[in-house]
């Protein structure tokens, strides 16, 4: 029995093995495909990308009828969805224009991809999506969004809060239109630093020492957390001290990078030291902003940095520091005028070449700079408002102290202004995260970034 | 092996075609590649047409615009820039040695864990599953967890070493720990399945040469050695092919876990592709490094196989 059990096992193996040979080819199959699955519409392509300059350029965005598929990532996790209140409210205003919602991946790069691969297979939905403010040179050198300035004239932009338009411009056209912005805000536990008699820090190295002295005084387990893995978020990070040592991370026309200058490297130096003192904990390289908000917000932590969101995270209902936060502008260092810089987030919304129904899309763009639509990402979402006359209005700063902050911060983008932007990226962070591990020291890592970033910048077919 | 002919087998054999002698064979043969022919179409397009257009792609200018991928022209440029390329020669070396050290862990310890379950007489079932369970889950969902546990603040990992007086070691920001950590991460995840396929091999192998090595008093070591391991060899050998492909595949646990880092301390060719294609946009880079991770993946299985001395399709019969 047990022999004859054993025997069809035998032929099962054999079978077992003509499953693995096919499963061999499968995996090379996988290795390959990642490739090609973005290849697969090569040949269903370039239906309609002259038809973005002969369609409706006539009617910048007063067409009242059509249908607009919108793909956008959720904006918020609690209460009303303000994708839904916003799509209502245009469909209130304009009846015969039909908004479905498409919801896009969470994650940036998968969303990227994902759009990528679909426009440039040639796909006429979404009409029109919500993208990244680092994404307007990509996707412009790419032609994988509709220049918006050939449409939309000089008066559209200007309602917008300054630098806002010309991090959404690429070679002069712009190519998103702001809908809301996200920027680094610094918050710290009140309670604490009166219990100190500490003022709210204006320069890092007041950051620094204050919460040592509320470490040693046994307040608090870590003095600072924000995010310092290797990720897009450290670049952030990274941008809001260099501007503050004075730096800038490329040259203004993108020609070579300035990664391995005296300010640059003062910069991680100083990061690094927030770790080596023990002020932000080691494991501080590993964070993204989950991992900082959960320390911060568990009470671990007397400062923060993080986006505008944070706040409403710490009130949460049972989170330890409910009614212990407060919100301000991001330090400086010694010696230069406060405030710091805070680096600028936040999405632009965009047209797919491929629509076919631009009109009603630019109508739809056009509704999203209204005070009504701000004003719902204000009071849905806490978002923070793009338009100018809106993020200043007394009823908007009223509404939270992060909005009320807002006006007093000043900001700095990402060098996003390169088609490469994502390589130049992954120089920073890389390199920048292996000097705070100490692998490295802060001038070599810097140093590395540099050549990095030049490859990125100066290779026109693409590097790795 | 074939002690036993298997007549069930051989009763569903079909028998009709050499019966009918009056059936031309060439017509037949047509009729069976006609029959054939979706499915087979279905697997080169599925298959080969991926494959060769990846390899096409790695070898072109290739721009991505609005209006599609577009190949203009042949070039070597790729592979120059991926050969040449720092981050490259790094994430080759790791992934090679992540394979290396995960399989060859993997085997040993699934081996002896096969080993165990096949002596179990009671609950062999239910140890069977409990050990399936960290295979069974989706490799993200494991990743997590692994990050929960590995996370320099509150995780469990440092604070038993933290305990045992080794310090908080910051295990996922530090080169060297984060290495390890994402190899435990996968020995624990895949060790099961090593021990699954190994099971299955012992439970195959003919009791009677065990009688006869008792009978001449071998001892139990040298009756593993002697006899179980020459006797494993082929499925030692399937394993050892299934865990290499995947191995050096590696995406799902550094991209969940660390993103490449430390710096670039984590950062497999996948990942490296993955980069080059879905964030930089560039598509024929990414194809050269899809295409000579393929083929590297190819030579590692032909080398493992050899290692083995197996051919497929030779044994068992």
């Amino acid at each position: 029995m047990a022999r004859a059990r054993s025997h069809r096992y035998a032929r099962r193996i054999t079978r077992t093995w003509q499953v693995g040979a096919l499963v061999a080819v499968g995996a090379l199959t996988a290795a390959g495909c990642s490739s090609s699955s973005s290849s697969s519409g090569t040949s269903a392509t370039s239906s309609s990308t002259a038809s973005v300059a002969s369609g409706t350029s006539t009617a910048p965005g007063n067409a009242t009828s059509g249908t607009i598929n919108w793909w956008a990532s959720p904006i918020n996790t609690s209460g009303k969805d303000v994708r839904q209140v916003l799509i209502s409210d245009f469909e209130k205003a304009y009846p015969n224009i039909k908004v479905t919602l498409t919801s896009a991946p969470t994650d940036t790069d998968t969303n990227r991809a994902t759009l990528a691969t679909d426009i440039s297979g040639g796909s006429a939905t979404p009409d029109v999506f919500m993208g990244d403010v680092i994404w307007p040179a990509q996707f412009g050198a790419h032609q994988l969004a509709v220049p918006l300035s050939n449409y939309l004239p000089t008066s559209y932009w200007t309602q917008f809060a300054p630098g806002l338009v010309q991090g959404a411009t690429y070679q002069s056209k712009v190519y998103g239109s702001p809908l809301f912005e996200d920027q680094g805000f610094l918050y710290y536990r009140k309670d604490l630093l009166t219990k100190e008699n500490l003022p709210v820090p204006t320069t890092w190295e007041q950051l620094q020492t204050e919460a040592e002295q509320l470490q040693k005084a046994g307040l608090v387990k870590y003095g600072y957390v924000w995010q310092g893995a290797s990720y897009e978020g450290l670049t952030c990070n990274y941008m809001e001290y260099l501007g503050s040592a004075g730096g800038t991370a490329t040259k203004a026309d993108y020609s070579t990078a300035t990664l391995d200058s005296a300010a640059s490297i003062k910069a991680v130096t100083f990061m690094r030291s927030l770790v080596t003192s023990g002020v932000s904990p080691a494991a501080v390289t590993t964070f993204q902003e989950a991992q900082a908000m959960s320390t911060f917000a568990s009470g671990q932590a007397a400062f923060l940095r993080n986006w505008d969101y944070a706040y409403a995270d710490s009130q949460v209902a049972g989170t330890p520091t409910v009614g212990k936060v407060g919100v301000a502008p991001m330090p400086t260092f010694q010696g230069q005028t406060a405030p710091g810089y805070s680096n600028i987030g936040g999405w632009n919304l965009y047209i797919n070449p491929h629509s076919k129904n631009i009109a009603a899309d630019l109508t739809f763009i056009k509704f999203m700079a209204s005070t009504q639509a701000q004003m719902a990402l204000v009071t849905v979402s806490s978002s923070i408002p793009t338009v100018e006359s809106v993020r200043t209005s007394p009823a908007v700063i009223a509404e939270s102290p992060v909005l009320a902050t807002v006006p007093k911060t000043k900001l700095i983008p990402r060098p996003a202004g390169t088609p490469n932007y994502p390589q130049l990226s992954t120089a920073i962070y890389q390199n920048v995260n292996a000097a705070l591990s100490g692998s490295v020291s802060p001038s070599a890592a810097m140093s590395a970034a540099q050549s990095a970033a030049n490859t990125a910048l100066s290779s026109s077919a693409g590097g790795l | 092996m074939t002690t036993i002919s298997d007549t069930a087998d051989q009763a569903q054999a079909p028998a009709p075609l050499t019966g009918r002698p009056d059936v031309n064979r060439r017509r037949m043969a047509r009729l069976g590649w006609a029959f054939s022919a979706p499915a087979l179409i279905f697997v080169a397009a599925v298959t080969i047409f991926p494959i060769v257009y990846s390899v096409i792609m790695s070898l072109s200018n290739v721009t991505v615009t609005g209006s599609g991928i577009s190949l203009n022209g042949f070039t070597t440029s790729n592979y120059s820039l991926v050969l040449k390329n720092s981050t490259w020669h790094y994430a080759l070396v790791f992934t090679i040695v992540y394979t290396f050290i995960t399989v060859a862990v993997e085997l040993v310890l699934g081996t002896m864990f096969a080993l165990v379950l096949q002596r179990l007489t009671a609950g062999r079932g239910a140890m069977m599953a409990l050990l399936l369970l960290p295979w069974s889950m989706i490799t993200v969902i494991n990743a997590e967890l692994w990050l929960y546990i590995y996370n320099g603040v509150y995780g469990v990992a440092d604070a038993i070493l933290g305990d045992i007086g080794l310090g908080q070691p910051n295990i996922l920001g530090t080169n060297l720990p984060a290495i390890a950590g994402l190899m435990i991460a996968d020995i624990w995840k895949t060790t099961p399945f090593v021990a699954i396929i190994v099971l299955a091999g012992l439970v195959m192998l003919p009791g009677d040469i065990y009688e006869a090595a008792e009978v001449d008093g071998s001892s139990g070591w040298s009756t593993f050695w002697r006899i179980t391991v020459p006797l494993l060899r082929p499925t030692l050998a399937l394993a050892v092919l299934f865990r290499v492909l995947q191995a050096f595949g590696l995406f799902d646990l550094p991209f969940v876990m660390t993103n490449g880092g430390p710096g670039t301390a984590t950062t497999s060719l996948a990942i490296l592709g993955y980069k080059a294609m879905f964030q930089n946009l560039n598509f024929g880079t990414g194809a050269a490094v899809a295409t000579t991770t393929a083929a590297l993946v190819l030579i590692g299985c032909l080398i493992s196989l050899r290692a083995f001395k197996v051919q497929v399709g030779r044994e068992g019969n």
